[in-house]
């Protein structure tokens, strides 16, 4: 896994539940903008992630290095996806594949916040990693 | 004045919200949301936010909080028995209906829903606050529960064995028994897909217009009356999943339209479709 997400797993699982609501709500912040073309591949509905009740857009990039860049885009009003939207893109951006593959499917447990988020959210973020995964692999 | 509402006086504009919000002595203004952050971003600048299932659910129990606890949660916020409540939320109010109608089981006279919701409110660009709001802590006796919105099992049993009208909430793939789960919550799932023998089919969304606000009497009419050809002046149990979108329908059916005697079946598909021995249509 790596080390910029343990970091965030640290982070989280060091403070009270409460708090780590807050986080997520940073997160939801710092989740970036999505480069234009895929913008508007999100606009026409292409790449979406319908294992999750909020619409969720994924794609990965690969640059030179074989290195890993992910771009998650989330619908408007929604930031409990966009929060954890963020933690991926701050903690993945430019991982390896080895780095990518080590990211457990129970990552909202890690962190800490499956007993402050409803269950539908963790079964929608385990499929946002396993989607990651299977595109970062094609 | 054919297209008025049967009970008006239950649904609240943004404008009058807006004009109203200070008066925080009477009115008490609710934002209660799906997404459990979304109050968090920014909301209403007098609201206070109450949680569907940290809030109103019990956490160990499959059922609503107690009245003491309900009570306590009032008083907690301000809300005396005479406060004027009125929730928003968003995805077109789907959460709001569901704590009003818990607010309504334990005899909360005075409430309201802001038409068309959070959306409108953002979308109007009205005044919006990342504070939390307190107020004083207000005494609050609440009722024994208002049983005659709420249905239970047995009683829908009954209710089918005497050809009584059902709506089901749900979408069709639902309905149909095709998915055992809403289109994008795939872990309630049920043993059984299908839906209640009798009921109707009328997804909640389709209530509402594009906006969020509730369709005008003459479109909620054609839908419900002359498209399902359900009977206002008959007893009626709306039902989904767990008992929360089928509360949105429950307050269009009696508020709005004036059905005599609805009923929301809390227990819905997750209890009915996982209950031994119950019998189902595809």
């Amino acid at each position: 896994m790596s080390a910029a997400l343990d970091e965030i797993i640290d982070l989280f699982s060091g403070v009270e539940p409460q708090m780590r609501l807050e986080l997520l709500l940073d997160y939801s912040r710092k989740l970036p903008k999505l480069p234009d073309h895929y913008q508007k591949l999100m606009e026409a509905g292409a790449g979406r992630i319908h294992e999750c009740m909020t619409p969720v857009f994924l794609w990965v990039d690969r640059d030179d290095e074989g290195r890993i860049h992910p771009h998650i885009g989330v619908a408007e009003e929604a930031p409990t996806i966009a929060g954890i939207g963020g933690i991926l893109v701050k903690a993945l951006d430019g991982c390896t594949q080895e780095e990518l593959d080590a990211v457990p499917s129970n990552l909202v447990e890690k962190l800490g916040l499956h007993k402050v988020l409803r269950m539908n959210r963790t079964v929608g973020v385990a499929a946002l990693v396993g989607r990651l995964k299977k595109q970062a692999a094609l | 004045m054919s297209n008025e509402y049967t009970h008006p006086e239950m649904l609240v504009s943004t404008a009058w919200v807006d004009e109203h919000r200070s008066d925080t002595k009477n009115i008490r203004i609710v934002e209660s949301d799906e997404d459990v952050l979304l109050y968090d971003t920014g909301h209403v600048p007098e609201s206070v936010k109450i949680d569907w299932i940290d809030d109103l659910n019990d956490p160990i129990v499959r059922d609503y909080i107690s009245h003491e606890r309900f009570a306590a949660l009032c008083a907690k916020n301000g809300i005396g028995n005479d406060t004027t409540v009125v929730f928003y939320g968003d995805k077109s109010n789907w959460w709001a209906c569901y704590a009003l109608w818990v607010f309504k089981l334990f005899g909360h006279e005075n409430c309201r829903i802001m038409d068309g919701g959070r959306k409108k409110w953002m979308d109007e660009n009205r005044a919006v606050s990342t504070e939390k709001p307190t107020y004083a802590q207000r005494d609050y006796v609440a009722q024994p529960q208002d049983r005659s919105i709420r249905a239970f099992r047995d009683e829908v049993r009954h209710h089918i064995e005497r050809k009584g009208q059902l709506v089901d909430v749900r979408s069709p793939e639902e309905f149909s028994g095709e998915k055992t789960h809403m289109p994008d919550y795939p872990q309630e799932g049920v043993l059984r897909g299908g839906h209640i023998p009798g009921a109707s089919n009328v997804p909640w969304s389709r209530a509402v217009d594009e906006d969020g606000t509730f369709k005008n009497r003459a479109g909620l009419e054609a839908l419900y009356l002359q498209e399902q050809g359900l009977k206002s002046d008959e007893p009626m149990v709306a039902y989904c999943r767990i008992g929360e979108r089928s509360s949105h329908t429950w307050f269009v059916l009696k508020y709005l339209l004036g059905f005599k005697n609805v009923q929301n079946y809390d227990g819905s598909w997750t209890e009915w479709g996982n209950s031994v021995g119950l019998p189902i249509e595809k």
